[in-house]
């Protein structure tokens, strides 16, 4: 196993020291002592596994095509930004706008995400196994968001086709967004998510799948009709 | 951009390296705002004295200016008079109502203010970078048991020393803020303010933050209430770090589009604008979470 200690160096020479690992033909790479630094291990494009032992700052493994990484720590704002395949595991909490802007791959947090968690994600599975905070979901297009814990305000506000599962209270809904019933099938394949990402020991919450509820886009903003002006007043 | 932070000991002692502190959190911000930086330290409380510490103006080298203030302060008893920079600290005894000392200290001139005053609270900021800062004021040997920081990526307002975080809640004692954001409403509460004879020292929107705190103080709030109608009155984005003589505080706008970490483990409070400035200034095993939106926590001593 390779390692990269981060101290003393700026981020630049960190993601080359990355870089050159991969280059050389190592498939499993730790960075040491990163201290939250930002842009740590952002834009790798094979399929390594690198452990971050400790915090990320921002923008932790945005860009990324296939690598799995796991953050020890937190992760600061922006995890796994525009992230276009790949697994990321944080073992602490996510700052805001995790997953934001997500093209596929899984992000799963075991602590609670902040503020604008999945906005305009396109695709992807965002897992969070504690609560997140305002505006989750915001635009998203594609893709899965659960959140094991309580949700924050104006959750999946503005919505196109994301499906998104809340095990906890959810302190309210925004604009266009509904409850949905569950297809049939559609919780053992919840179970099945949860516990291929999220053993039942990581679940600080009690929910299993038979307990969330399903959020999707009431799908009156996708087509603009005046006989519903007030929504759009609402939204815009 | 700008960068705050934030620290409490939990252990009761006052004699934490909280300069120290501070100062390892803020170099790790600087990148956010170089412009100008600052401290609001809270020290050994005395008692019944207050420490004052003043802007001389005219850039603190005029030898009648120092003179000036010097003869003002001592109308009000100013004992262990020091000038440093371009700041004149001395104590003076505690008498109630503060208003005729800050109006006399003040009318020496239009450039003389009185930055901070308090049992505990001393407010040290100038331009210049934090590592600046501790060149010129060495605020690293700076011991107690809380305080707050700010380093200013100015936005709207002009960079002097006035111009500088932390402010001052102006003639509140022991009361200090540091703030991340804008206020959209700054206008509005400021024209309120003056129609009942505030004065405003600078052009900064964050000042109105550090009134409309003493303003309710004043009235009574709790200071958790306190922080809490900021969410209710002031519009726009606020990442706020509130420091009184006995707590430290912070409250998010309901946006949350300012960031603003924190860590509490049984023997210190840490808060910040990223996580790094927390692990590069305070090593050891702590979990960092981002404040949510409309979050508030008081912390006290």
């Amino acid at each position: 196993m390779a390692e990269v200690d981060a101290a003393g160096h700026i981020t630049r020479e960190i993601n080359a020291a990355i870089r050159q690992l991969i280059a050389e033909g190592s498939t499993d790479i730790t960075v040491l002592n990163p201290g939250a630094r930002h842009n740590l291990a952002v834009a790798i494009l094979d399929g390594v596994r690198i452990r971050i032992a400790g915090s990320a700052g921002y923008y932790c493994g945005g860009l990324g095509d296939g690598a799995s990484i796991e953050i020890e720590g937190s992760a600061g704002w922006g995890l796994a930004e525009s992230m276009l395949s790949g697994t990321i595991r944080v073992h602490g909490n996510a700052g805001s706008g995790a997953a934001a802007a997500l093209r596929n791959g899984t992000i799963v947090v075991h602590g609670d995400a902040a503020a604008r968690l999945g906005v305009s994600m396109k695709g992807g599975e965002v897992i969070v196994a504690g609560n997140c905070g305002y505006m989750a979901g915001f635009m998203a297009q594609k893709g899965t968001l659960i959140v094991c814990g309580d949700a924050g305000e104006a959750f999946a506000d503005s919505m196109y086709a994301t499906v998104c599962y809340v095990g906890g209270k959810i302190a309210n809904l925004g604009t266009d967004a509904v409850l949905s019933p569950m297809d049939p099938g559609e919780r053992e394949r919840l179970e099945a998510t949860l516990n291929s990402y999220l053993p039942a020991a990581l679940r600080r919450t009690k929910p299993a799948a038979a307990d969330f509820k399903k959020v999707v886009a009431g799908r009156k903003l996708w087509n603009f009709d005046k006989r519903e002006w007030r929504i759009w007043q609402e939204a815009v | 951009m700008c960068g705050i932070v934030g620290y409490l000991d939990k252990t009761g002692s006052e004699n934490q390296p909280i300069g120290k502190i501070l100062l390892g959190m803020l170099e790790a911000l600087a990148s956010r705002g170089p412009d100008s930086a600052g401290v609001a330290l809270f020290g050994i409380p005395r008692l019944n004295q207050l420490i004052a510490r003043v802007k001389l103006g005219n850039n603190g080298d005029g030898a009648q200016r120092v003179l000036d203030v010097k003869t003002a302060a001592q109308k009000f008893g100013a004992q262990e008079l020091a000038q440093k920079g371009d700041y004149l600290r001395f104590t003076f005894e505690e008498n109630g109502d503060l208003k005729p000392f800050l109006s006399d200290i003040e009318s020496v001139a239009p450039d003389v203010e009185v930055v901070s005053v308090g049992r505990r609270l001393e407010i040290v900021k100038q331009v210049g970078s934090p590592s600046r800062l501790e060149q010129s004021f060495g605020i690293s040997g700076f011991l107690g048991g809380h305080g707050i920081g700010h380093t200013r990526l100015s936005t709207e307002s002009v960079v002097d020393l006035s111009h500088s975080q932390p402010f001052w809640g102006h003639g509140y004692p022991d009361l200090a803020i540091a703030h991340n954001g804008h206020i959209t409403n700054y206008h509005q509460l400021r024209r309120r303010y003056q129609e009942h004879g505030v004065r405003f020292y600078t052009e900064n929107d964050s000042e109105v933050v550090a009134i409309f705190l003493a303003d309710k103080l004043r009235q009574g709030f709790p200071l958790r209430a306190a922080l809490e109608s900021m969410i209710a009155e002031l519009d726009g984005s606020f990442s706020c770090l509130v420091a009184t003589d006995s707590a430290l505080a912070f409250v998010k706008d309901p946006f949350s589009f300012k960031p603003l970490l924190y860590t509490e483990t049984a023997s210190f409070v840490a808060i910040a604008t990223e996580e790094i400035a927390i692990r590069s200034a305070i090593p050891g095993d702590y979990t960092v979470r981002e404040a949510q939106a409309k979050e508030v926590q008081v912390w006290q001593r």
